[in-house]
């Protein structure tokens, strides 16, 4: 761009500090609160007064803080679902259908054991919740391996395999729980049975366990990929496949790991969600809302790229979805408020994710030369 | 100029003599630059350079790798826009934004790298960009119009061929003779002999004399090839680190005179391997076979053995299954039949993970593509060949304080020159990334070395050091198959010599019977004899 | 049966309209992943234009515009700024779910209008689609400028050399082909569903992707595709019109996509591979820098 005698220009960074990443995100996150404004200037409250009651429930309301904290570790398994993949270069946005195989498989094993009516004679109620945790994990794993080996094998873009599969889980999980599917419940129309009581997550403080294996798992990925040998070759992968098929990484194990090491962590999120929550405790009709919430995984995977930069992250997005909802319930917004977030955080992020690279270069023009002209003078 | 569909312009008059400046005569310069200033981040590639190109002449342009000579010729051609000087045609001053620019006023390039789409047919390729291809394309019209071309410059070309299937030296002419129909009175030809067999640069020599003499076309050469400049050129520009030192007629040159010009003192290039007494039998490959990515049968039945402490030496224009060979021996690639016996163990179905476990290092042509990460640090681009070893591993945890020892002591050994180990691989030049590299590989004493092209684009010390560090492995007892375009390089370095030609050795020569004009021709597919086991 | 055939046709054109804006984009070397994105912008837009004037064309051109939109802005990412595609073209689609599905709500339900004109019992897109299809055809493979953009897609580094403005054909083959998927956005809620609903194509916008791949980048191809996945679609909606009363209509439901990993992993194959996969362009996806 021609500014007088002086010419802005775009230029891409030599070196890029991570401080300066930090600040990127943080900048991107206040940019999209401040266009969020924008939705909720329509309503009386105006925008300043619409997030304090925003953030004041999600963070200050006793009920709101848990539910948020809640939401948060769901979002955490589904951020690093995103993320161990993301690091070799391989896009997992099959967070819902995972999300769902992951519940499905947890309430499989009470309705296998017959635990869901009466107390099963065949496992005692603590190991069949640890063999719930298992099954979700190993199913979401198990489903997001099929992406992995169609990738690995055959170079299937693991995107659209991914997102089919969430269509198909999503169908599924409706026939699983509706119109007379084998999970339905005894009471209610279109939803799955209630977990029994004592096959409910056990809760510390009124958070359930699964939050101390998501924190857990915050710290354990960043020592994973700093220190240790199959992180340095996943980092590799990403980075560069060819070269990581040079050094003897196995082109095909590698990414099937990435997408099982994902899936699981998908897998668990949906264990959290429907059987962990206190509240909850079954598939509820509106399974698909929690997908959708799923993708909010994929923007804090982006905007963190690593373990316990994501724990603000998603508390952050946790308490804003939350609170959105409550707002426009009380403001009488349309729905979606959440939504309209997860769209314009994107729509900051993406940008800023990619113009970080770049300076902005003001200098001074070269003097404007003489145009060719298209008849050549004869010598 | 009437911007010609496929009509070559009536040839302007070629000046009765040559006159190239340096010397008092005088002439009218056709093509003139005067204090063209280009900076990269952290490289002034070019200084204040002057040139001025006579009609009808052909100059060459000498100089090293990163004299700044591509740099030069794509300013020219307007790829590349100077940050300071200018440029004139027939002393008007011309100012190129693009390609297109230049192309319109009669400039045209053939540029080092193919500038071609290997999916679309020879026509197709000719005919891209031309003004005429507006609208709906007249193919037929402009495969008579090419027709005619050909035939005037006796080029002989399958208009309907994929270029991908075509020999280095048809592609070639495919970019000359696109150059011409877009009506250009100036060529620029980078690098043009660097892929070509010997043969086919002698035709392309004649053909770019016929071209001047014939056609009033003026020609720039870009090249660190004295022989081409002694062989064609009126008069040469020398250039080092962005510079240019001199500009005078070869006819007034001696090969002595521009190589001290070029590289700045008397270097001596010569380095020639020791005979040793060979060893053991170390690798065994027979009747080895590969495909290419395309699916094409790139490396047909080959069949050697090397001993420890010998060079086995590959010549060869590249795409003729050298790439197909080291892969396939590496690791990377699956044979399609024959097999590998390294040390007397059967390797064909083996990773490349226990290749590099057993001893088989490789070191690949592409160093910034494949033999490193750009991202990572050297101390984590060292990694890359030390992950899987046990030493730099406890439980699943990667050492990586012993790696940075390990880098820092490549980095001296080698003589890397980088600012620091944390430094991103990227930041590093091809000769000092080679270095690091070829450090990295041997760290790990490897028993056969496969070094392909070790030296491409390498400045002349960083080469000498490559070279010296190849055969000093030999002297400790390892095995190398050394995989090159330079014959040069080939004959000093190899004990071995074996020519490959569309995925053939021609022969297996030992040193003795080697030389290089038989060597050269075997490359072209000219000779071949009964490929024999040494 | 007969409904069902000409609900395929319709159902058809939408994949094929916005699968043929990806192709000619593809072909110029820029994937973008998010075509679900710019579909569901540009029908919630579409629709919203359409019932608040009464008019369709207002409605049609509301959706071609903010395709061609959001089209430049994947162009400006990804040609200028020379970013990631996926993660440019991933942006776009979170972004279009995220707000069309606020921006849409208070418009939930049928569009309420007087349904457009259907001549010879089919949908005026069916026909637009056709013609944009022979149209496609013959400037990619028969004329100058479709040498030019084949050739960015190809190798723009040999375009570039060769005189053509290779950021300027992307951009305008991005741009083109964010128009056409906005244009199925609209031809979805105008015309063959016009009821609004959250996330209403479910998984169109990926298939129509898939197609492209399939197509070997040949719109004819795409076409023949498009009507085969079309029927699919159109069967699992209502399998009742052919095999009433066999698995439940959930199970139906996952059939275009199970069948669209099918052959997507099909076409992968080697063997496929080798035949099929030569038409990719060769520098699809890859950023293009000067120099």
């Amino acid at each position: 761009m021609r500014l007088g005698r002086y010419t802005l220009t775009l230029e891409p960074r030599p070196t890029l500090s991570p401080l300066h990443a930090v600040l990127t995100a943080i900048l991107a996150i206040f940019v999209a609160l401040a266009l969020s404004s924008v939705i909720f200037l329509r309503s009386e409250l105006g925008a300043l007064s619409a997030y304090r009651v925003i953030f004041s429930y999600a963070f200050a309301n006793p009920n709101g803080l848990f539910t948020t904290v809640h939401r948060a570790i769901f979002l955490l398994f589904c951020t690093f679902a995103f993320l161990v993949p993301l690091r070799a270069g391989l896009w997992n946005i099959g967070l819902p259908g995972q999300v769902y195989a992951g519940a499905l498989a947890a309430f499989a094993v009470p309705f296998a054991l017959q635990a869901h009516e009466a107390p099963s004679p065949l496992l005692p109620p603590g190991l069949t919740v640890l063999a719930m945790v298992l099954a979700a994990a190993v199913a979401g794993a198990a489903l997001a391996a099929f992406a992995g080996i169609l990738w690995a094998k055959l170079h299937v873009n693991e995107i659209l395999v991914t997102m089919m599969l969430n269509s198909i889980l999503f169908w599924f999980v409706s026939y699983m729980i509706k119109e007379g599917g084998p999970y339905m419940g005894a009471t209610a129309e279109g939803e799955s049975f209630l977990l029994p009581d004592a096959l409910r997550a056990p809760t510390v403080l009124g958070v359930p366990f699964t939050a101390m294996l998501a924190v857990g798992a915050a710290a354990l990925l960043d020592l994973f990929f700093a220190k240790t040998t199959l992180g340095y070759k996943i980092r590799a992968f990403g980075l560069n496949p060819a070269a990581s098929r040079y050094a003897g990484i196995n082109p095909v194990t590698l990414p099937v790991l990435v997408f099982v090491l994902g899936g699981a962590f998908a897998g668990l999120a949906g264990y959290h969600n429907f059987a962990a929550i206190p509240g909850l405790y079954k598939i509820s009709g509106n399974y698909g809302y929690y997908g959708d919430l799923a993708f909010y995984g994929i923007i804090s995977g982006l905007i963190a790229r690593g373990g316990a930069a994501a724990i603000p992250v998603v508390l952050l997005f946790a308490g804003l979805s939350l609170g959105a909802r409550l707002v426009q319930g009380q403001l009488h917004l349309p729905f979606g408020v959440d939504y309209a977030l997860l769209g314009l955080l994107m729509m900051t992020f993406v940008p800023f994710l990619i113009l970080y690279r770049f300076r902005i270069a003001l200098r001074l023009a070269p003097k404007a030369l003489p145009q060719i002209s298209a008849d050549v003078p004869k010598a | 100029m009437k911007a010609g569909t496929g009509r070559v312009r009536r040839p302007v008059p070629a000046p009765a003599i040559h006159s190239p400046e340096g010397s008092s005569i005088p002439g009218e310069p056709i093509l003139s630059a005067r204090g063209i200033t280009k900076r990269f981040p952290g490289v002034l590639a070019l200084d204040r350079v002057d040139l001025d190109v006579r009609a009808g002449e052909i100059r060459a342009v000498l100089g090293q790798n990163g004299a700044g000579k591509t740099t030069l010729m794509n300013i020219l051609f307007g790829l590349v826009q100077p940050d300071e000087g200018q440029l004139y045609l027939r002393g008007r001053q011309v100012h190129f934004r693009s390609p297109h620019d230049a192309l319109t006023i009669g400039i045209g390039m053939v540029h080092q790298t193919r500038k071609l789409v290997a999916a679309h047919t020879v026509l197709e390729n000719l005919v891209l960009g031309n003004p005429g291809a507006r609208g709906f394309l007249n193919l037929a019209r402009a495969r008579r119009e090419i027709g005619e071309l050909c035939q005037r410059y006796g080029v002989v070309l399958e208009l309907g061929a994929r270029v991908w299937q075509l020999s280095e030296g048809e592609k070639q002419w495919v970019e000359i003779l696109k150059a011409l129909y877009r009506g250009a009175r100036i060529l620029i030809l980078d690098e043009p002999t660097s892929v070509l067999t010997p043969p086919e640069v002698k035709t392309l020599l004649t053909g770019l004399k016929a071209l001047v003499s014939d056609q009033g076309v003026t020609v720039l050469v870009v090249t660190h090839k004295l022989p081409i400049v002694m062989a064609v050129s009126h008069a040469v520009t020398v250039l080092r680190s962005g510079r240019v030192v001199a500009s005078l007629r070869t006819d007034e040159a001696t090969e002595q005179i521009l190589v001290r010009h070029m590289i700045g003192k008397d270097v001596s290039l010569r380095l020639t391997k020791a005979p040793v007494e060979p060893g053991r039998l170390l690798l065994q490959v027979e009747d080895l076979s590969a495909f290419s990515d395309k699916g094409l049968r790139a490396l047909r039945g080959v069949s050697f053995v090397l001993r420890e402490g010998e060079i086995f030496g590959v010549a060869g224009v590249t795409g003729n299954g050298q790439e197909e060979l080291a892969q396939v021996i590496a690791g990377l690639r699956p044979t399609a039949a024959g097999r590998i016996l390294f040390d007397g163990h059967d390797m064909t179905l083996r990773s490349p993970l226990a290749r590099w476990r057993l001893g088989i290092g490789y070191i690949p042509a592409e160093r910034a593509e494949v033999a490193s990460i750009a991202q990572f640090s050297l101390v984590e681009n060292t990694g890359l060949n030390f992950h899987f070893d046990r030493a730099f591993s406890t439980q699943g945890f990667f050492d990586y304080a012993r790696l940075e020892q390990l880098t820092e002591r490549i980095v001296d050994t080698y003589d890397v020159k980088a600012p620091h180990l944390h430094v991103q691989a990227q930041n590093l030049s091809g000769g000092n990334l080679q270095k690091l590299i070829l450090g990295r590989v041997l760290s790990r004493k490897p028993r056969l070395l496969i070094a392909h092209l070790p030296t491409q684009g390498l400045d002349v010390e960083a080469t000498a050091f490559v070279r010296g560090t190849l055969m000093e492995t030999c002297s400790q007892g390892a095995a190398v198959l050394l995989i090159s375009e330079d014959l040069d390089e080939i004959l000093a370095l190899s004990d071995w010599i074996a020519p490959i030609y569309e995925g053939r050795f021609a022969a297996i020569l030992s040193r003795g019977e080697a030389d290089a004009e038989t060597v050269g021709a075997m490359m072209a597919g000219l000779r071949s004899e009964e490929a024999g086991a040494p | 049966m007969l409904e069902l055939l000409t609900r395929s046709f319709e159902a058809s054109t939408i994949l094929v309209l916005a699968a043929l804006g990806e192709l000619i984009s593809q072909r110029a070397g820029v994937l973008n992943v998010g075509l679900e994105g710019l579909m569901l912008f540009g029908g919630t837009l579409a629709f919203i234009t359409a019932q608040s004037t009464g008019s369709y064309i207002l409605g049609v051109l509301a959706g071609l515009a903010v395709g061609g939109f959001l089209g430049l802005a994947h162009g400006f990412f990804s040609i200028t700024l020379r970013g990631d595609q996926v993660v440019s073209g991933m942006g776009l689609w979170i972004l279009s779910f995220g707000l069309t599905t606020y921006i849409g709500s208070p418009y939930t339900g049928p569009l309420g209008m007087e349904r457009i004109q259907t001549p010879f019992g089919l949908s005026p897109f069916v026909y637009l689609a056709v013609i944009l299809v022979a149209a496609a055809w013959l400037l990619v493979f028969r004329t100058g400028p479709g040498l030019a953009i084949r050739s960015s897609g190809e190798n723009p580094s040999a375009a570039e050399v060769s005189g053509i403005n290779v950021a300027a054909i992307r951009y305008l083959c991005v741009t083109f082909g964010g128009m056409l998927a906005g244009l199925s956005g609209a031809t979805y809620t105008l015309s063959y569903n016009p009821v609004w609903n959250y996330n209403f194509l479910g998984g169109w916008g990926f298939t129509s992707l898939a197609l492209v791949f399939f197509s070997m980048w040949n719109p004819w191809i795409l076409l023949a595709g498009a009507s085969m996945f079309a029927a699919m679609w159109q069967l699992s909606l209502s399998p009742e019109l052919v095999l009433p009363g066999i698995l439940s209509r959930y199970i139906w439901r996952t059939l275009p996509f199970v069948t669209t990993i099918v052959i997507l992993s099909i076409i992968s194959t080697p063997w496929f591979r080798t035949r099929w996969g030569l038409a990719r362009p060769e520098a699809l996806g890859r950023p293009y820098a000067k120099e």
